[in-house]
């Protein structure tokens, strides 16, 4: 089928095979979300705080450029595992605003114009695509989570006396897990929403809202029953629980109010359960031409 | 081995059964898929690419399981669907890559048979506009690019002639006339429009309320039935096509006194009249004529018959 003859010639070539087609997925979801120019400043400004931290990190490291800069403030800044809880607070949450705006990119399109069923109808499952999908996004949250927390916990580690890797190794393994386990759920949410709504902007605040409604609702609970379990429902206060004792912090909250690890690791899991129910049934109802 | 073998083929959609009891082996360069809407016809289709199992029985495509063999089945299947089917912020050329590597092409190769796809199908010169901005006509085409790019053994395509304008409608079908004389493809075309499939298809499968009304090949059925005759009647043309019918007539009335009727190399013209003037039937007009796919199909949307049908077995009038 050369172009100056206009003639149809079958394809005897090589076949790739059927797993390399998540990662065709994957490769076309990656460059869609980096098509966005919104997305690329959105992650140029993500990349701030850590900045930020690395230069703290630097000043924290070296006495003479803190004496030189911070004229008059002496206090050494410590570098535990508070301080790392909020450099991965803060990367998280960035990771939030992310991920409601490039969840949708990845779903809406194919949602809007009714590409599902040319889709499906190649050798890939609906498990391949939701596969593709979610790699796509969890690998390009994890730019804006583990690995610039990673990163930074590399050069403290790198520039502090020798000892400090070893006493504080914990904080490495709970920036890294919770990361994943905060990326991984995002994921999950961000695609099953997108995939319920046709028009991205709705998506996007649906996600959003998806994350503080149920955090009011949440506290509404906690305060009229008097229980700690209306916490579930606020994810911004049981995530920072899990992630300070992951990270080996002491309780921010009395020991009436926080909430065991095994619940808020439960509920994360259910989240997520309900999102891959809900990504299924659109995926399902979407996958054949409907007269 | 058939392109597509059906054994007792039943699918129940939200309980209802939609496909019952289907069996034929579809075995023509060019398969058309007739019926009514509600027929069946995108049901079959959909159960073909895996989407639906089957409640019993077993579809097969080229020997292939559609149940078990969904992912060899859709690889060697270009699909055009009925519907708008597209990411309409992608241009042309790389949805049809984007398609052509999901169906296991790898990248250069998608990128290269992208191209001809597009040249080919008349879309090459907008290969590089997003798709949101193509015409009906354009969107139509780059289905059927999507659906060529990665070199298929079978091409199905639903209604592939929907929302064309006469110059676009003939382009199409042009350019499936010039897919099935190349030959290195099956197709399977499923439409309401008669007349794409008598241009395009070779065999006809007729459903009609989930189960097959005909399976025929198109030029076969023709032949056998050369002595086609239509006649303008006035009178009693119900009586009339009752004797012919004794006398061993295939025939079918029509409104207005139109009776269209199959003689046996036994009968003769002489017959007929002699018919119609014990009846006191008028023959105002006499037209023989070859069998039409619409009588074909006229003829198996008559037929109330339950039995399963056998490969060129024709509905009785």
């Amino acid at each position: 089928m050369s172009v100056y003859k206009h003639d149809y010639r079958a394809y005897t070539g090589r076949v790739t095979p059927l797993w390399w087609r998540v990662l065709v997925l994957a490769r076309y979801g990656l460059s869609e979300i980096w098509s966005s120019k919104i997305t690329i400043g959105l992650f140029i400004l993500s990349m701030l705080p850590s900045i930020v931290f690395l230069i703290l990190i630097y000043l924290a490291n070296n006495p003479l450029a803190r004496a030189l800069i911070m004229r008059g403030n002496q206090q050494p800044l410590p570098m535990n595992a508070e301080f790392f809880l909020v450099v991965l607070e803060i990367q998280c949450w960035a990771a939030l605003v992310i991920n409601a705006w490039i969840a949708p990119r990845l779903i809406t399109f194919d949602l809007a114009d009714n590409a599902m069923p040319i889709l499906l109808s190649h050798p890939i499952s609906r498990f391949g695509y939701v596969l593709g999908k979610f790699a796509a996004l969890f690998g390009s949250l994890s730019l804006v989570t583990w690995v610039p927390c990673l990163l930074l916990f590399a050069y403290q580690a790198y520039v502090s006396p020798q000892g400090w890797l070893g006493t504080n190794a914990q904080i490495a393994s709970g920036l890294f897990i919770g990361s994943l386990l905060w990326i991984g759920w995002m994921t999950f949410l961000g695609l099953a929403l997108s995939s319920w709504v046709k028009w991205r902007v709705v998506a996007t605040g649906i996600i959003i809202a998806a994350v503080f409604v149920p955090a009011g609702v949440g506290g509404i609970v906690t305060g009229i029953l008097r229980t700690r379990w209306g916490f579930l429902l606020n994810v911004p206060v049981s995530m920072t629980q899990l992630w300070a004792r992951l990270l080996g912090k002491r309780e921010f909250m009395g020991p009436n109010l926080s909430l065991p690890s095994g619940a808020i690791v439960t509920m994360l899991v259910l989240v997520s359960l309900a999102c891959v129910a809900i990504l299924n049934a659109r995926i399902r109802a979407r996958e054949v031409v409907r007269g | 081995m058939g392109v597509i073998d059906l054994d007792r083929l039943e699918v129940r959609l939200g309980g209802r059964v939609v496909l019952d009891g289907l069996t034929g082996e579809l075995r023509g360069n060019a398969i058309g898929l007739l019926g009514p809407n509600g027929a069946g016809k995108s049901t079959l289709i959909n159960t073909l690419l895996g989407f639906h199992e089957p409640s019993r029985g077993t579809a097969r495509v080229f020997g292939l399981d559609a149940v078990r063999d969904r992912a060899r089945i859709r690889q060697s299947i270009g699909y055009m669907p009925e519907n708008d089917s597209f990411i309409g912020n992608m241009n042309g050329v790389r949805f049809v890559r984007y398609m052509a590597e999901l169906a296991g092409l790898p990248a250069r190769e998608a990128l290269e048979r992208a191209h001809e796809a597009l040249f080919y199908v008349g879309l090459g010169e907008v290969r590089y506009r997003k798709i949101s901005t193509y015409s009906l006509g354009m969107k139509q085409l780059i289905k059927l690019a999507q659906a060529l790019a990665h070199g298929p053994r079978l091409l199905i395509l639903d209604e592939p002639t929907n929302g064309l304008d006469p110059v676009a409608r003939q382009r199409m079908i042009q350019t499936i006339k010039e897919i099935r004389k190349e030959g290195s493809i099956r197709l399977l075309i499923s439409s309401h429009l008669l007349r794409d499939i008598d241009e395009t298809c070779d065999e006809v499968l007729i459903l009609k309320d989930g189960r097959i009304a005909a399976l025929c090949n198109i030029e076969e059925e023709r032949r056998s039935h050369r002595n086609f005759i239509e006649l303008e009647t006035f009178g009693a043309a119900d009586a009339f096509a009752e004797k012919m019918r004794e006398l061993g007539c295939e025939c079918a009335c029509f409104p207005g006194g139109r009776v269209k009727l199959i003689m046996p190399d036994k009968i003769e013209a002489r017959d007929l009249y002699a018919t119609a003037a014990k009846q006191g039937v008028q023959i105002r007009r006499i037209h023989q004529r070859r069998d039409s796919l619409e009588d074909i199909f006229l003829r198996a949307m008559d037929n109330n018959r339950d039995s399963e049908w056998k490969r060129g077995e024709l509905v009785s009038l």
